[in-house]
């Protein structure tokens, strides 16, 4: 789960896992070629730097990548990295608070931010003639932020995350599932086991000192990777850069902690009451890391089970039989280790336990036996389309370029990425979901409505962490 | 509803712009800012690397990009715009009739019609359909609004030929059969009925009824209501399509890798069957808010974390000269991230996580609508702040820094959002569907480009709160009492389907 700056965005994660050496993959003939062009550089003091030019428009875009997100938060101060993530908007000695937004608005620039729990970006779009300015405010806050932090700041920010948690989580239809589902999934003290967006005592803990430390610790060239693309001279822009940044000191970043693989020896299920009529069920596996083998075969799978009405999970539930009003099936890409998740809502007057058996028919044909050569290839067409679809605007070029270069160390990965897709076979997609989609060690989250009486089978509901 | 457009999330997924746009109450934006201060002293003084803020050059002067626009063989307009930079076409289909031309005590209907285009058409059934689709790798979609229907289609070039026999089918040749009649039938009406639980979807319900009233043509929900979904039956579904689906009230825009000579032909052959009938074509509906709405209106959600509030009044038609003029008043009062409302709610006060504003683009006379969603306890307080911010920009206008600010994000948006083939189609489709030419973005710009602070301070009037109605969707027991402290008065409790309660 990412958690924006002020976007509702409730997208999958799908961020980084660094690789040390990529496996060899056959060429493919492929007449879509996915190619972003670019030209990196390593400052001295370690920061990344990846250009794109592009002049077919006068915009340019900016993205800045930190290796730091909720799974690299201290105990006690969940959601630190997020809060940390709206901190830095709120200006410095030279940018006074309101102004970063101020002075770029005033050029008719924009920007955001997401936390996820492997990584924290930053991103402005403008005018090409802006590009000074965007760079200018990006070196100033990535060099001072954190001297200059004030109580006053971090109040305000706190206040508006707290709402941000109850505007996109507790106020929403099936909104505490996404709070509930890492701490069943992720045992303590595995770092993924607590929500993004953290828990409101925790919010409230957080100190000035607190955020000083972060930045110090995180917030070092060498921990980060600047994009500027669009409508850009590169060797000025070079050179403005290694100007603005160079400077900075590079500082040592606390080395990787090493996090044992989490298991599930058996179901863990809970039943939680949300304010809905209709009720839910999630299910979730541990699957593997992001661009680890198997990754892009779970993708396929997701796309073989929900997508279009001959896929199996739409085509038994909600085409010929009238049991779910919904359903979904994706594998959720993260860094540490990923989770395939299957949600399902039910129509009127069909019990959790018959949508549950429903599912786990159609969960165990795929275990059983390979999809057709039909099936992944359908889903391989719809991936070459969203590849392509991706590459249109400046801004996602941008966010690829620099997610890459985190992820595998190479900001060009696009096309090698697809390559994962297009080299799928049925049976390697076989071999992945038998490995993965076990029925005895996976979590079943159920999600009944408040004004309804439990289903028999259903446990006593269990208050999110958190959630008030 | 049923999710038929795919993203998949093809190794990252970025978050994309034109999305959060879309999500307008997420999308924020400021109190008068005080004049910038300089760099303090010991910064500037000191051998500071980072230096003052650098002085920058003019923006560059931009010219959106016309389509071509011409008229099919049989009688449908087409707007083309050529772009080769990817291998990609993107179609939008548009007819200017939505649910405003839902017939009385028939809310949906549109809505249900547009949905049943893609369950079976031409030579496949609605599963053989979808199938087809994604065989391409493309995506299909279809929907109505207010003003009008449409229907879409992304696909790689090497696909446009076949997907475009299948998209041609579904605007063309829908089956309307009456077995998977009954399963969409069912899934509307279960969604309709999930609705309640949403308490944004519920602000808007509410505001619509609200402002307009039970009987005008905007005063339900496109998307229907719950008394009356389980009434539309299929007969309706296939009159409503025969009387409003022709090629002579029909724009196709075509955006992407593809050229007038390679397209003609494929119009000819794949849409040339659809032809337009004899009947003359029904006018579209007249629309304007109600005499005299409601002032304060409660709809209760007990125990809610969080009020959606909404202060809404009328707005002008899209095609008014006014409104240009009026969008640059909307983003300096709620339509950017430093907009006075969001810099009040949010960076000052900490209520909520965005608070904006906006004029709706209706054919008809549209609304204007100021939201946020705001901690509980703040209810009354924040009601009364954002009152505050209507009423001050109606009387004292905008600033002069205000001023540059909205020209400079006019400029930028014009760029961005014919930046890609998809918001291109899509933009160009409402154009179409509003009844607006397709060069209405550029003179649009070029107007509030002209703009002058004593001519917008004189439309500034038009977000008064003065006689807007105030909706509230929150927990009553305590949200009333804050009402009544704020000096708002005793709220009407409505139901979530937009009645007020008995």
């Amino acid at each position: 789960m990412r958690t924006g700056r002020f976007a509702a965005a409730i997208l999958a994660v799908s961020v980084s896992f660094t690789l040390p050496a990529l496996p060899a993959r056959p060429a493919l003939a492929a007449d879509v070629k996915v190619d972003i062009p670019f030209t990196k550089t390593t400052l001295p003091n370690g920061l990344t730097l990846i250009l794109h030019e592009d002049h077919t428009l006068p915009m340019v875009a900016v993205n800045s990548l930190v290796k730091v997100g909720s799974h690299f938060e201290e105990p006690g101060r969940t959601g630190f990295a997020h809060l940390f993530e709206h901190l830095m908007f709120m200006g410095t000695a030279r940018v006074p608070t309101k102004m970063f937004d101020g002075w770029m608005e005033a050029e008719g620039g924009s920007n955001n931010a997401w936390t996820s729990e492997d990584r924290t970006d930053y991103f402005d779009l403008g005018p090409a003639h802006a590009l000074p300015l965007l760079l200018w405010l990006e070196a100033d806050r990535f060099s001072s932020l954190g001297k200059e932090m004030t109580q006053a700041k971090l109040d305000a920010q706190r206040d508006v995350v707290r709402n941000e948690r109850r505007q996109t989580s507790e106020n929403r239809p099936y909104g505490k599932v996404e709070l509930r589902l890492p701490e069943l999934l992720y045992p303590a003290p595995h770092p993924y086991h607590h929500p993004v967006i953290g828990s409101h005592e925790d919010l409230q803990r957080a100190t000035v000192d607190d955020v000083k430390a972060f930045f110090a610790r995180w917030y070092v060239p060498n921990n980060a990777s600047l994009v500027v693309a669009g409508d850009l001279d590169p060797v000025k822009v070079k050179a403005e850069v290694e100007r603005l940044f160079g400077w900075i000191p590079r500082a040592e970043v606390p080395p990787a902690v090493a996090v044992a693989a989490p298991h599930l020896a058996g179901i863990v299920r809970e039943t939680m009451v949300d304010n809905v009529k209709l009720p839910k069920i999630i299910m979730a596996w541990h699957s593997p890391a992001h661009f680890a083998p198997g990754d892009a075969e779970l993708d396929l799978a997701g796309v073989i089970l929900q997508e279009g009405k001959a896929s199996r999970l739409y085509k038994a539930l909600v085409y010929d039989h009238p049991i779910a009003q919904e359903v979904h099936a994706e594998q959720r890409s993260q860094e540490l280790g990923s989770y395939f998740a299957i949600e399902a809502i039910a129509q009127p007057g069909v019990t959790l336990d018959k949508l549950e058996a429903a599912i786990d028919a159609e969960v165990q044909k795929l275990v059983a036996a390979p999809p057709s050569a039909e099936e992944v290839k359908r889903a391989q067409n719809q991936f070459e389309t969203a590849f392509v679809a991706r590459l249109q605007s400046v801004h996602e070029r941008a966010s690829l370029l620099n997610q890459y270069q985190q992820a595998v160390g190479d900001p060009g990965f696009a096309d090698k990425d697809l390559a994962r897709y297009r080299a799928a076979t049925p049976t390697a997609l076989h071999a992945i979901v038998k490995q993965t989609l076990l029925p005895g060690a996976r979590v079943i989250l159920r999600v009944t409505p408040k004004d309804a009486a439990p289903e028999p089978s259903a446990k006593a509901a269990k208050p999110g962490k958190g959630a008030k | 509803m049923r999710a038929r457009t795919m993203l998949p999330r093809a190794g990252m997924v970025a978050l994309s712009l034109a999305a959060l746009a879309a999500c307008e109450e997420s999308l924020p934006p400021p109190v008068v800012a005080p004049p910038p201060p300089p760099p303090t002293a010991s910064v500037a003084q000191a051998v500071d690397p980072v230096g003052a803020k650098p002085a920058l050059p003019a923006p560059q002067p931009f010219e959106p990009p016309a389509p071509v626009v011409f008229k099919a063989g049989n009688g449908m307009t087409v707007w083309l715009l050529e772009r080769h930079a990817l291998p990609m076409v993107s179609v939008t289909l548009s007819i200017p009739y939505g649910s405003a031309s839902d017939p009385r005590g028939k809310a949906g209907l549109a809505h249900i019609t547009a949905d049943m285009l893609d369950e079976g058409a031409g030579p496949r059934d609605a599963v053989q359909l979808s199938t087809s689709i994604n065989d391409l790798g493309a995506s299909l979609s279809t929907g109505a609004g207010l003003d009008g229907s449409s229907v879409s289609l992304v696909v790689l070039k090497k696909n446009f030929r076949p997907a475009l026999d299948i998209f041609s089918d579904v605007v063309a040749r829908p089956r309307f059969d009456a077995g998977e009649y009954k399963r969409v039938s069912a899934l509307w009406r279960n969604e309709l009925h999930k609705r309640a639980q949403d308490p944004g979807a519920v602000s808007r319900v509410v505001m619509g009824a609200a402002l307009y009233g039970p009987d005008s043509p905007y005063g339900h929900p496109s998307s229907g209501l719950v008394s009356t979904a389980g009434k539309i039956d299929l007969p309706a579904v296939k009159a409503f399509y025969a009387a409003h689906y022709r090629p002579d009230q029909a724009t196709l825009v075509v955006a992407g890798d593809v050229t007038r000579a390679e397209l003609t032909p494929m119009l000819a052959e794949a849409l040339g069957a659809w032809k337009t009938p004899a009947r003359a074509a029904e006018p579209t509906p007249e629309a304007r808010p109600q005499a005299a709405p409601p002032r304060l209106v409660l709809v209760d959600r007990p125990d809610a974390p969080q009020s959606v509030l909404a202060v809404v009044r009328n707005g002008v038609t899209a095609a008014d000269p006014r409104a240009p003029l009026l969008d640059l008043v909307n983003t300096a009062l709620g339509g950017s991230f430093t907009s006075r409302l969001n810099q009040d709610l949010r960076e000052e006060h900490g209520w909520s996580y965005g608070a904006g504003s906006r004029f709706a683009e209706t054919r008809g006379t549209g609304g204007f609508i100021a939201f946020a969603q705001v901690v509980t306890e703040a209810t009354g307080p924040a009601l009364q702040a954002m009152l505050g911010d209507l009423d001050k920009m109606a009387t004292a206008g905008i600033t002069l820094e205000e001023l540059d600010k909205v020209k400079a994000q006019d400029r930028a948006d014009l760029v961005q959002t014919y930046e890609t083939v998809g918001s291109t189609s899509r933009r160009l489709g409402t154009l179409a569907m509003l009844g607006l030419p397709p060069g209405f973005d550029a003179s649009a710009s070029r107007a509030r480009q002209r703009a002058g602070k004593g001519e917008l301070d004189a439309l500034a009037a038009a977000v008064s709160p003065k006689g807007a109605i105030i909706v509230v969707v929150g927990p009553a027991a305590t949200v009333t009492p804050q009402l009544a402290s704020a000096g708002l008065g005793k709220p009407e409790l409505w139901d979530p389907e937009g009645n007020p309660k008995k």
